[in-house]
């Protein structure tokens, strides 16, 4: 994305306008709620009970235990990053997902989910042989 | 100076009463004076653990309301040098305290005692609001229970939020057993989840129960796994490194305390 943007602004891969990215600079506990008109980033875990609610992305560096809506205006073209994902409920723009009962399975590496054919896929964010971040 | 801390949990029921009693018991045997605050106000029953009730006159709402001297409320538990009670009303409500009124009596306290507990009402609203108004330091008691655990997180965002220094854990009513047959969440799990330091591990003790009943803290007399449990806890807020014993099956339990210890 190559657009010029004002400091306060941000432009969504989808061109739409909307505010600056919101840091949040510490652990969401159960109880705490975000909401933000565009993308989020915690530098922190989001623990189950806590909820994020974001125009845009979620990205989280740390473990994602909570509900997280992204793309909350309808974009179905948000994503949500985690360190660990394990949220209690995702939802992306219209399409909402509830992860499989048991988390055993939940690899020890980034992953990012986004909406592909009105369903919630989720991928690996880095592969660990080239050590950097997968292009979307 | 002394210090005030606050204990509390969100959920009811979960033996925030019985660890301020056999905290203050244990206390105030390593020679500290301890003063136990009974925050609860309308439900009153730290003194009935302490089996202390009959020997109340004045209580925390006729301290604020200029009823009588701070002094003249406090009792003295006359089992146990240094130890003292501040009660709760029973015929008032929350509403009968304000935090301000709330951080005035524990700045008295302080004065006069090494340690002033504050027992906390369960919830979030106004009691638990003036509980945590003096403190200046909180202990979390959390059962392995889900639950339990989530309010628990609650609680330590509000604490956070309230500028109170990072609470410390207290797992109470563990069930060894359970946790060894996956039906119950292990110390590291809470742990894991809530992202505090762990200050103590009580086990489930039906020594607890019979003490209670007696007004007898179970921290009062030797042999009770919880009453040792709580001596520990103690001893790790005056800021010693004291290893903490799983709780296991006796037969297993020499070698696991071994590996507990890194000396195995
Ligand atoms: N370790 C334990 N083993 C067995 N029973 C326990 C243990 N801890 C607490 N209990 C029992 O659990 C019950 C509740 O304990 P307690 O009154 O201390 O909880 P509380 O958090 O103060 O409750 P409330 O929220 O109503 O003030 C009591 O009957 C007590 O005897
Ligand atoms: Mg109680």
């Amino acid at each position: 994305m190559s657009q010029v943007t004002h400091a306060s602004e941000d432009v969504g891969r989808d061109g739409s306008r909307r505010e600056a990215a919101l840091y949040v600079r510490r652990t969401l506990r159960a109880g705490q709620r975000i909401a933000h008109d565009g993308d989020v980033v915690v530098l922190g875990d989001v623990h189950a009970g806590a909820e994020i609610r974001a125009a845009g992305d979620v990205l989280v560096f740390g473990q994602l235990r909570g509900v997280v809506h992204a793309g909350a205006d309808g974009g179905d073209g948000a994503m949500v990053c985690a360190w660990r994902l394990q949220p209690l409920q995702l939802r992306i723009g219209h399409v909402i997902a509830r992860p499989p009962d048991a988390y055993e399975d939940v690899p020890d590496a980034p992953e990012i989910a986004r909406v592909e054919h009105g369903q919630v896929v989720i991928e690996r964010a880095a592969r660990p042989e080239d050590g950097r971040m997968a292009r979307g | 100076m002394g210090e005030v801390i606050v204990i509390t949990s969100g959920k009811g029921g979960v033996g925030k009463t019985t660890t301020t009693a056999n905290l203050g018991v244990a206390l105030a045997q390593l020679g500290l004076k301890t003063c136990l605050v009974d925050a609860d106000i309308g439900l009153r029953n730290l003194d009935v653990v302490l089996g202390l009730e009959n020997r109340i006159v004045y209580d925390l709402v006729d301290v604020v309301e200029g009823f009588c001297r701070l002094r003249q409320a406090l009792i003295r538990d006359k089992r146990l040098e240094g130890l003292s009670l501040l009660p709760a009303a029973q015929t008032k409500d929350k509403t009968s305290v304000t935090p301000e009124q709330m951080r005035g009596v524990t700045e008295e306290l302080r004065a006069e005692f090494d340690y002033v507990l504050v027992d906390s009402p369960a919830g979030i609203e106004q009691g638990f609001k003036n509980a945590i108004a003096g403190a200046d330091h909180a202990l979390i008691v959390a059962t392995p229970e889900v639950a339990s655990v989530r309010d628990a997180d609650r609680i330590i965002g509000l604490l956070e939020a309230a500028e109170i220094p990072p609470a410390r854990l207290i797992v109470n009513r563990l069930r060894p057993g359970m946790v060894r047959k996956g039906d119950m969440m292990s110390v590291d799990d809470i742990v894991d989840i809530l992202a505090i330091d762990l200050i103590g591990v009580v086990p489930e003790d039906e020594q607890i129960v019979v003490t209670t009943n007696r007004g007898e803290p179970a921290a009062l007399s030797q042999g009770s796994r919880a009453g040792e449990a709580y001596r520990a806890v103690a001893r790790r807020i005056r800021g010693e490194e004291v290893p903490f014993a799983e709780f296991g099956e006796p037969a297993g339990l020499f070698g696991r305390l071994r590996r507990m210890f890194g000396q195995a």
